[in-house]
Order: C-alpha cells, then structure tokens, then sequence
C-alpha cells in the first residue's frame, strides 16, 4: 500500500494539521516511506490480530466518589491565550457546527 | 555544603554550559535555584537526597520552571501542578536544578528535533548526545548535574547514556507514575534515571518509584530493594541474544561487549546465548503504536485553553489547524499523521491491530528467555557509538533504526539500563541489560559489580 | 401502501456521582463556569484519568435494572475527534468491550399491548464541556465544569414502530433509572439526552430502510413530534420514488420541522483504541451481587404487587408507582391503619406536598369512622402539611361531624323554615329536592352535621307535617 497526497490530506485533515501546499509533496514521499516501512508488518500472515495487551496492572483501581480540591497553582484564567468572564474563548463554530 | 551553597555551584556549572554552547538547558534561574535551596532547608530533616541538584527533562511538568516539551506549541507554558515524580523528589530533599532539552515531545532520537536548537554531544559538538532525553544525558555527562530524569518510550534514556557514557535506568512500565509527564505512548512512557553511577541512579529511582492513585497504571509491587554492596555475578545467568549482535555491528560496540561479558564471566556469571526470534519486528511495531498513542495524546493541544496559539483568521477549525500546523515541528508532524492513518478506517487491522500482536511476541520472546533460566540478558544499546548531527535526519527511517535495540525493553515493558562499557575512537560505548518485570534490584546490583570492574573511559581495543 | 416505522433510541443520562467520572472535581450543576475544573478535566499536559467507583457502581446498577448481561471485564476506549467542548481532542468511552449488553425494558404500547424492547449495550462515557455562542459576540465560550461528568450510554435496538412508542420507550426508562437511584433524568438540567434513529419501509419488508438520526430533542413532547414529522417525511420521500438520504437532523420547537445539520461530512472516522491510560474495567461477581441487592423494587414489581397485595386496580397501582416516592408514601400510610382504595385516592387526587403518613391515615379514619364528612376532611387536609394532628384541626375549625340529634334537629327545623317553597314542592312529589335541602342543612352546620343523620331527619321532618 502507498500513501498518496489524497491520503495526506485526509489524514492531515482528520488530525486538524494545516500542511502548506508547498510541503505537500514531501510530506507524502516521507509518509509513502514512513508507512512503508512499518507496513512490513502486516506482509506477516502468521500474526493473530487480537485485542491489545495491557501494560501495567491486571485491572483499573477506582477512586472513592468524595469531591477533592484541584490544588493548582493558577488557573483557567491564567492558562488561557483568552479568557472573557470567566469562559474560554475561541472563534466561532463555522464550518464545524455540528460534531 | 550547605543547600544553598549547592545551588549557588550549579548555577554556575549551568552557566558555563551555556557558554560553552551544550544547548542542554531550557529553563533554569538563579532565582529558582535560590528557592529550591529554601524549600530544602525548610524540611525538617534531611531525606535520602538531602540537597542533591537533578535535572528535570522539560516534558516533565514543574510549576517552578516553564514546561515546553520542546516545542513551540507550549512556548512559556506554566503548569499549575507538579509531576509526582517531582513531589517525590522533592520530599526527599532534592532540588530541581533546570529543565533541559529534549527531541520535541520526546519524538527522536539525536535531540536534533527541538524547536529550541539542538543538543551538542560534551566530547564533540559536531555530534549528537541521542535521544530524545539528550538535554539530560549531556548535562549529566558534562558534570554540571550528578543526576537527571529522562523519559523512555523507545529507548530514549538508555540510548543517550549509551551515546554520552553515563548510566540510564528504565524502570518496569507502571514502577514510576507518570502522572505529570507530557504523554507520548502512553503504553511505553517511562520516567527514568541519568546519573554517573549506578549507584546514584539506583537512590534516585527508589525515591521516584511507587503506585500513584493519580495514575491508574502504576503497579502496587513492593519498593525495589536497595542495592546491595558486593560485586560478584556468581549464580548469575546472562543471557545474550543473537540478534542483537549481527554481523555487522559496529567493531567498537562489539569489543566494548566482548570486554564486558569478560569481566562479568570473572565475577562468576555463566553466560550462555539465547534468541529473540521476532526482535526484527520491533521498530516497525513501535513506529506503529507510538505514534498511535502520540496522535491522540497531542491531540489536545489546539490554542483554545492553554499554550500558544497562531493568529487566527477564522473559524475554530482555522484556529486549530494554524496553531498546530505552526506549533508542532517536521517530526511531530509526521508522526502524528502516521499515527492518525494507522488508526483510520480501513487501516486499524492492517497496522495497529498487527503491531498489537507484535508486541505479543515480542515480549514472549522475553518470558521465554527468562524462564528457560536467564536471570539477565545483556546486549549492546546502541548499534553505534554517537553519529554526527546531521547525518539521520534526511531520512526519518534511519534515524528509527538507531533504536533497534532499545526498543524491544519497552515494548515488553521490562526494566532496562544502560552503564559506560569503554570508549571506541575516543566515544563511549553503552552495554546493555534487561531484567524480568520488577527485578530492578538484581539489574541494578549486577550493573554495580560491572561497573566496580570495568574501565569505562578505556579504549576497548 | 403501508408503511413500516422503526426507530431506536440512544440515550445518554448523567450518573449521579458527587464528582466527576475521572478526576475529583464536583459534578455539580449550576456552578459558575469553570470553577469545577482541575489538570484532568482540562486536559493540560501530563494529567491522567482514574475511575469514579460509584459511577460504575450506578451504572452496574442500571445495567441489571435492564436486564442487561454485565461483563466480567469491560475496556475503556478512545473515540478522537476535534470539538471545543472536548478538551483532550478525544472522549473517553467504551467502544468494542462495553460494560453491559442484551438487556430489555418492557414497555405498553397503545398500538401493540406489551412490547419487550431490546437493549443492544450500556456503556460508560465523560460528558463533554458546554459551549455558548452567544454570551460574546463574534466568538465561542467554552464552560468546562460539565466535562468529565460520567454518563451512562444506553442503545436501544431498532425495536420500536411508532413515535408515540418511543416517548412510552423514554419514559418507562427513565422511571426504571429514576428508581434505581441511577440518575435524576432531566432533560431540563441535562442530566437526560436522547438522540432518535428512524427509518421506514414497506410492511412485510424484513431489511432496514437507510436511517436518519435525530439529535439534540430537548422534551418528551418533542421527541415524539420530531419523529412523527421524519417519519412523514421519509414516507413523502419514498412514495414519490426517492431515497432517503442518511443524514443528521436537528428539530426546530417552533416550525416543528426537521433540517438537516449544516455539516456536510460523511460519517465520522472516531479511530477508536483502547485508552492505554485505563487497565481493564472488572465488576467482580461478588460486587455485582452485592449492586443487585441494592436494587429497589422496580415499576413494574411494585406495581403487580400494589395490586395484589393492597387490591388496587392496574390505573391507581400504576399512578402510584409512578414515582418511587409517592408508591412508598402510599404504602406508609396503609401501614398506619388506612384503608387501601381511600389512601389512594387521596394520594392520586391530592398534589403537593404530603402530610406525615401518620396524619393523613388518621384523616382518613376519621371520616370512615363518621367523625369527619369528606367535605370537612378536605378542608382540614391542607393544615396537616404544618404536622398537626387532624383531630386538633377539626377541633379548632370547628369541624368534627355532629351527628347529636339535638343540633341536627334545630339545623333541620331553621332550614324547613327558611325555604318553604321547596317545602312545598318537595311534599309535593319533587323528592330530588332532598338534596338541596341537605345541602342547606350542611351549609348552616358549616360542614360539620353528619349528611346521613341529616338527610334521614330532613326527611323525617318533612313526612311530618
């Protein structure tokens, strides 16, 4: 399988990653590369595709259900680029009015 | 001396790498230092790391210091709480000396993918420390700090101590919380040890180690057990692996090993060959399944609540793709998009669900080998000693390749550490070895009884 | 041409948690924005999830409430997409493992009689932020004190024919998860949502026709006219030879039409994988015993026994269990003595706040034991609500049934006097007029002459003379 420029685009798009039209072509051949080699991966048929393996503990602990405080330091406003009466603020919606 | 007198020290020491251009550092102060100083005299007694100075690799996050990951997309970026890693640190009296370089969010393997400017390796500046922990590794190597936390997901610990000729330590996945460490491969991620000895990244990492409620996946196994004066390796089996000694490697990291496994045999190892048959599969299954994660886990970063973000003309989706477009480097870039394709419709079988099974066997590879009476495997960490700035980056399939044999210990999720084995044409050369899930404290003593015996600065031909 | 209407609902519901499904914020409604945030909620670098055990718990409990088969091990996912009120770019969900599948809710529909309605899978999710478009201009605030709230997922199958099924679907599930203790299910705070999938084809016909999915329905009301007005719509469609296109609809209260999103994309590539940060999920059989016995009796249970235990018929079983709280107030108030039908009455008829069981058992006991007419034990049943006792009401009103031949008798001969011309008539062969007159008797007593004793002597009286 190799990865065209439709694939990059799809991709870039679904990854919201603006890529210049300049770097469009370079980008692909290095995906196309990228992709290539680790697809060497799925040539091998004897591999059982299966659920994957957790690391770490056999099973998820859980938290009592009590409020805690955050302790942080500072915070939304501080953290914000904007911050308008108490609200995180960005641009409109537009084209991704519905989700 | 007394803490603020150690603090007073290093900022000098970190001022003269500046000066002399290592490029190591992101973040540090006098003021800082001055107030980490304090906060240590303020205990009520001293703790096992009573005024020792560590390096905090900057995808670790401390409200002291600014935290970037590297990266223009967190320029300035304040966190309001700090890692546990760092909370343990500290309340074992330790002070955080600075923040330092790193490949950007931890994807590399040279540190030459930094916003901020590559690290230069400290006995040749034309050359890479590694990576992506080589801000750590380098300023360990330079003497400026005695220790440094890292991260792994593919070797990026072990892989610049190797290149720097320092010890790098990776615990057993879920030893260490990684709850304040900027998520890479949230599967592989490991906070690890740089230090000069194995003796010093041993203390650090017993007070940095430990289940954490804030991170799910921690491990409630029993603390690792100090290390044990002594240095013999008899009733030791070491194991080495065919597959990481091919018949091409490089002639200096094999007499490096050679040298090793000579001395370890006169302190009573027996040491026997073993194989990890699907060790081939391994970069390949990592560049899979990192970058899988990675995609997701970066994906947070887009402007709206925190970090930098591009002027925008437009809507939110104009706002989200300028800021990342501009905000994350060429090789963030890229694996963020191999992992978003990976993980597509249509694709998700074919990459991922394989690089799973994979993962499976090679880490059976590793139970096999240890259950057939290994006690320890032994390899080279590097497939090279530290290549020249410049030379991988052309290519980012090369530069992957540099992770060959570090990657298979952390897909398995087995504790692993480099340790200094002897210089080649004047570069040092790292061995390797690899312990059974929580058997930190046997690697970690076998490595310390190496290490008594071994030359480290010697040419090994 | 008759067409078949299929529709399933998916249904989000808040779980009733004090704090939020991974972090320790509080889960509280109406706070000011942004103050019940910490790293987790928020997404900032290095921050990391950890289960809420009471929302498992709670939707454990939901689940067996459904019927549902409850999984050993259940796996937390990834679902990735961009959205400003979704802070790590991806929501935490569960996806090919979820907690519960194969359960079913029984429902009565008017076209039908008894319907068992599959449900496909209940699963465990975080709610996202809010956004407001319109509190400032020009831009988009983003309020995070909602995301990470825990919700309960629950999908129906494609098992319902009608609208008017649908909203008997809803509200039978919300009453179970109400009773349950799950989730106070309001669509007015949030804490119910529920997006419709409908589809029509020709009767007789066992494929599916392509499905719209309906979104953001704010009512009950509203759901049922939603798809009412789809369903037209597909069929107009279809009957003029078209297709149905698969799209996402929004329902405008105020034209009572549907209309498509304005996104055009297709459906989305969620890239789902299991959430590397969360072993397994394990309810062990042990812990899903014990969430079982937790249960509360369920509608349906409580309702048969109401009947057969207090012999109340299936609309008055059925007004009762409406609401856990009035089915056991019902019950209360039996256990004091009172009789089953009256209790209930009182209790269907009555609204507002109750009086102590204790009370309004002894009200009704009063006025079976001819101390009080209903009349006067209506009046008295407000100030109860203050936790006096009825008799002392009565007494201090004035009301207690007087049923002394004496007082009737002068009641009786004042009223014969004051209206001589129904005297008149009544002797006359007007006998309905009997009821007039002991209503005037029950006025002069204000209420409290005993109606039989009265209407007995009034006629007495009359044959009289």
């Amino acid at each position: 399988m190799s990865v065209s420029r439709a694939d990059v685009e799809r991709v870039a798009a679904l990854a919201e990653l603006a890529v210049a039209p300049g770097d469009l072509a370079e980008l692909t051949a290095q995906m196309d590369r990228i992709v290539g080699f680790v697809a060497q991966l799925s040539a091998l048929g004897d591999l059982s595709i299966g659920a994957a393996e957790p690391m770490g503990p056999r099973e998820t602990p859980l938290r009592d259900d009590i409020v805690v405080p955050a302790d942080l330091v500072h915070g939304p406003p501080e953290l914000a680029p904007e911050f308008v009466d108490g609200f995180f603020v960005v641009p409109k919606l537009g084209a991704m009015e519905e989700p | 001396m007394s803490a603020r007198e150690v603090a007073v020290a290093v900022g000098e020491r970190l001022a003269e790498a500046e000066r002399a251009g290592l490029n190591a550092t992101l973040a540090w102060s006098e003021a800082a230092l001055l107030a980490e100083a304090d906060r240590v005299d303020a205990l009520p007694e001293p703790g096992p790391l009573h005024a020792l100075p560590v390096a905090i690799k900057d995808n670790i996050v401390t409200t002291g210091l600014p935290t970037t990951c590297g990266s223009r997309i967190l320029a300035g970026y304040r966190s309001p709480f700090d890692a546990t890693v760092v909370d343990r640190l500290h309340a074992a009296g330790a002070m955080v000396a600075c923040k330092t370089n790193l490949d950007e969010f931890a994807m590399g393997s040279s540190t030459e993918h930094s916003a901020y400017g590559r690290v230069r390796h400290p006995m040749d500046p034309s050359r890479v420390p590694g990576g992506s922990s080589g801000g750590s590794a380098a300023l360990v190597a330079s003497g400026a700090v005695p220790m440094a936390l890292g991260s792994e997901t593919g070797g990026s610990v072990r892989q610049p101590a190797s290149f720097c000729g320092v010890v790098g330590v990776k615990p057993t996945y879920g030893r260490v919380s990684r709850y304040g460490l900027v998520a890479f491969g949230s599967s592989l991620d490991c906070v690890s040890v740089f230090a000069r000895t194995v003796g010093d990244a041993a203390r650090v990492l017993r007070v940095i180690a430990g289940p954490d409620p804030r991170d799910a996946t921690t491990l409630a196994a029993p603390p690792i057990a100090p290390l044990r004066s002594g240095a013999t390796l008899s009733g030791t089996t070491i194991g080495v692996p065919r597959e990481y000694f091919p018949g091409d490697l490089d002639r200096g990291v094999r007499a490096g090993c050679d040298a090793a496994l000579a001395r370890m045999r006169e302190l009573g190892a027996t040491i026997v060959e073993v194989s990890l048959p699907h060790s081939s599969l391994a970069v390949p299954t990592y560049y899979i399944i990192a970058p899988a994660e990675a995609a997701a886990n970066l994906a947070r970063f887009d402007g709206a609540r925190y970090g930098t973000r591009a002027p925008a003309a437009g809507d939110v989706r104009a706002l989200y793709r300028a800021t990342r477009g501009a905000g994350f480097g060429a090789e963030v870039r890229r694996r963020i998009l191999v992992g978003t394709y990976v993980l597509s419709a249509g694709y998700y079988d074919a990459y991922y669900g394989h690089a799973q099974a994979a993962r499976r066997r090679i880490a059976g590879d590793f139970s096999s080998a240890f259950a057939a009476g290994v006690d320890l495997l032994f390899a080279p960490t590097t497939p090279t000693t530290a290549f020249k700035a410049g030379e991988k980056t052309g290519d980012p399939v090369s530069m992957y390749l540099a992770d060959v044999f570090v990657c298979p210990a952390s897909l398995a999720g087995l504790p692993a550490m480099s340790l200094p084995i002897g210089r080649s044409e004047g570069l040092p050369v790292g061995g390797q070895l690899i312990a059974p899930a929580l058997a930190e404290a046997r690697m970690l003593a076998a490595a310390a009884a190496l290490e008594s015996v071994l030359d480290a600065t010697g040419e090994v031909r | 041409m008759t067409w078949e209407t299929v529709i399933g609902l998916e249904v989000h519901v808040q779980l009733g948690t004090r704090s939020k499904m991974f972090c320790g914020c509080s889960a509280g409604f109406g706070d000011p924005p942004n103050t019940n945030v910490c790293p987790v909620c928020l997404g900032l670098p290095g921050a990391l999830p950890v289960p809420n055990a009471m929302a498992v718990r709670l939707a454990v409990r939901a689940a067996l409430a459904l019927d549902c088969s409850v999984q050993a091990q259940s796996v937390f996912a990834r679902k990735n997409y961009f959205y400003p009120d979704l802070p790590k770019g991806y929501q935490i969900s569960q996806f090919e493992r979820p907690l519960a599948i194969r359960g079913r809710l029984l429902i009565e529909s008017a076209d039908r009689g008894a319907v068992a309605v599959s449900i496909q899978r209940l699963h465990i999710e975080e709610d996202a932020g809010k956004l407001l478009h319109d509190r400032i201009p020009g831009k988009t605030a983003i309020d995070l004190n909602r995301a990470g709230i825990p919700l309960a997922e629950i999908v129906s199958g494609p098992d319902l024919r009608s609208p008017a099924e649908a909203r008997a679907y809803l509200t039978a599930l919300k009453q179970i998860l109400v009773y349950a203790g799950v989730s106070d299910c309001s669509m007015e705070k949030g804490s119910l949502r529920v997006d419709g999938n409908i589809s029509v084809r020709r009767a007789g016909e066992t494929a599916l026709g392509t499905k719209t999915e309906i979104k953001n329905l704010n009512s009950f009301a509203n759901l049922e006219r939603a798809l009412t007005a789809e369903r037209d719509r597909q069929q107009e469609v279809l009957e003029r030879g078209g297709r149905v296109e698969q799209v996402t609809l929004l329902f405008s209260a105020a034209t009572g039409e549907v209309r498509p999103t304005r996104s055009k994309e297709a459906s989305h590539d969620y890239r789902y994988f299991d959430d590397p940060d969360l072993p397994p999920l394990v309810v062990g059989s042990r812990t899903l015993e014990q969430i079982g016995s937790e249960l509360p009796e369920l509608p349906s249970a409580k309702r048969a026994r109401l009947m057969s235990s207090y012999g109340l018929g299936a609309y008055d079983a059925g007004v009762l269990v409406s609401e856990r709280p009035i089915a056991d107030y019902f019950e209360a108030v039996c256990r004091e003595g009172a009789d089953p039908k009256s209790a209930a009455n009182w209790i269907i008829n009555e609204s507002g706040a109750y009086p102590e069981p204790a009370a309004l058992a002894q009200l009704i006991g009063l006025v079976a034991g001819g101390t009080l007419s209903h009349q006067a034990a209506k009046r008295i049943y407000p100030e109860l609500r203050d936790g006096l006792a009825p008799r002392v009401v009565a007494e201090r009103l004035g009301l207690l049934q007087v049923r002394d031949e004496v007082a009737l008798r002068g009641w009786v001969d004042e009223v014969i006097a004051a209206h001589p011309g129904e005297v008149a008539r009544y002797r006359a062969g007007e006998i309905r007029l009997l009821a007039f007159l002991t209503g005037q008797v029950m006025k002069r007593s204000r209420g409290t002459a005993d109606p039989k004793g009265a209407q007995t002597m009034l006629a007495r009286q009359l044959e009289g003379s």
